[in-house]
């Protein structure tokens, strides 16, 4: 099954887990059930039905958003990643 | 509570020296343990605030560069746990532009001023849950390096 790595501060929101197995065809429907196992999660990753500004979704290390967005296929042992943008000053 | 070895505040506050006038960047790495973070390492990364010459009171960490920080922590077999940055002639407060643009509540924001090249105090704050505002944590300094392994 792909897998989402959950970033640290995330942790507390996924049963302490750093790696969560998911289902889903796509980014999208994988980050579905996501949120489904860990309705804690949602609030931290979306603000309304999108996704966080600051929040990008990486898969096997590229960025989603310049394969198909939330539409891009997921296979078995793919890997997402959540990562963060900062920025301040 | 945010705990840092004293090896990793001085890299911290010669990165910051080293970047100035603009503002220096990085990431926190080390373990989340017991609602505290600690911090045994940094790894610092190019501030890619577009606009050079807002540098000395803005900075960005691109999500490329964020990604990378992450393999690297993992390789490790540490965490990402918090960022750094520095306030060239600016106290170490968190602002209003790094409330806009921070990530999740649970990183430790760790902020170093720095005057005239010179590195200062440093003061390290979590984003409330709600995103409303920072509140300061305390910072101890101490050899917690064998408690992240």
């Amino acid at each position: 099954m792909p897998s989402f790595r959950i970033p640290t501060p995330l942790r507390p929101y996924s049963g302490g887990n750093s790696q969560v197995e998911v289902t889903g065809e796509t980014v999208g429907s994988a980050l579905d059930d996501l949120t489904t196992q860990y309705p804690e999660l949602r609030q931290h990753l979306y603000d309304g039905q999108q996704l966080r500004s600051f929040v990008n979704i990486y898969l096997n290390q590229e960025d989603i958003r310049y394969v198909d967005g939330v539409n891009t296929a997921v296979e078995t042992n793919d890997t997402l990643m959540i990562i963060p943008s900062i920025a301040g000053g | 509570m945010l705990k840092l070895t004293e090896h990793t505040l001085k890299e911290i506050q010669a990165h910051g020296s080293a970047s100035y006038p603009h503002e220096g960047c990085g990431l926190l790495l080390g373990r989340a343990e017991y609602g505290e973070n600690v911090a045994v390492a940094i790894f610092p990364v190019p501030n890619r605030w577009e606009n050079e010459e807002e540098k000395s009171y803005r900075f960005l960490i691109h999500d490329q560069d964020m990604l990378q920080v992450e393999l690297a922590a993992a390789a490790q077999d540490l965490d990402v746990i918090g960022i750094f940055h520095s306030h060239p002639d600016h106290p170490p407060d968190a602002s209003l532009r790094d409330l806009a643009w921070a990530a999740w509540s649970g990183y430790s924001y760790l902020i170093t001023e720095v005057r005239q090249g010179q590195p200062g105090r440093s003061r390290s704050w979590q984003l409330l849950i709600d995103r409303s505002g920072f509140k300061e944590e305390t910072v101890e300094i101490g050899d917690f390096a064998n408690s992240a392994s």
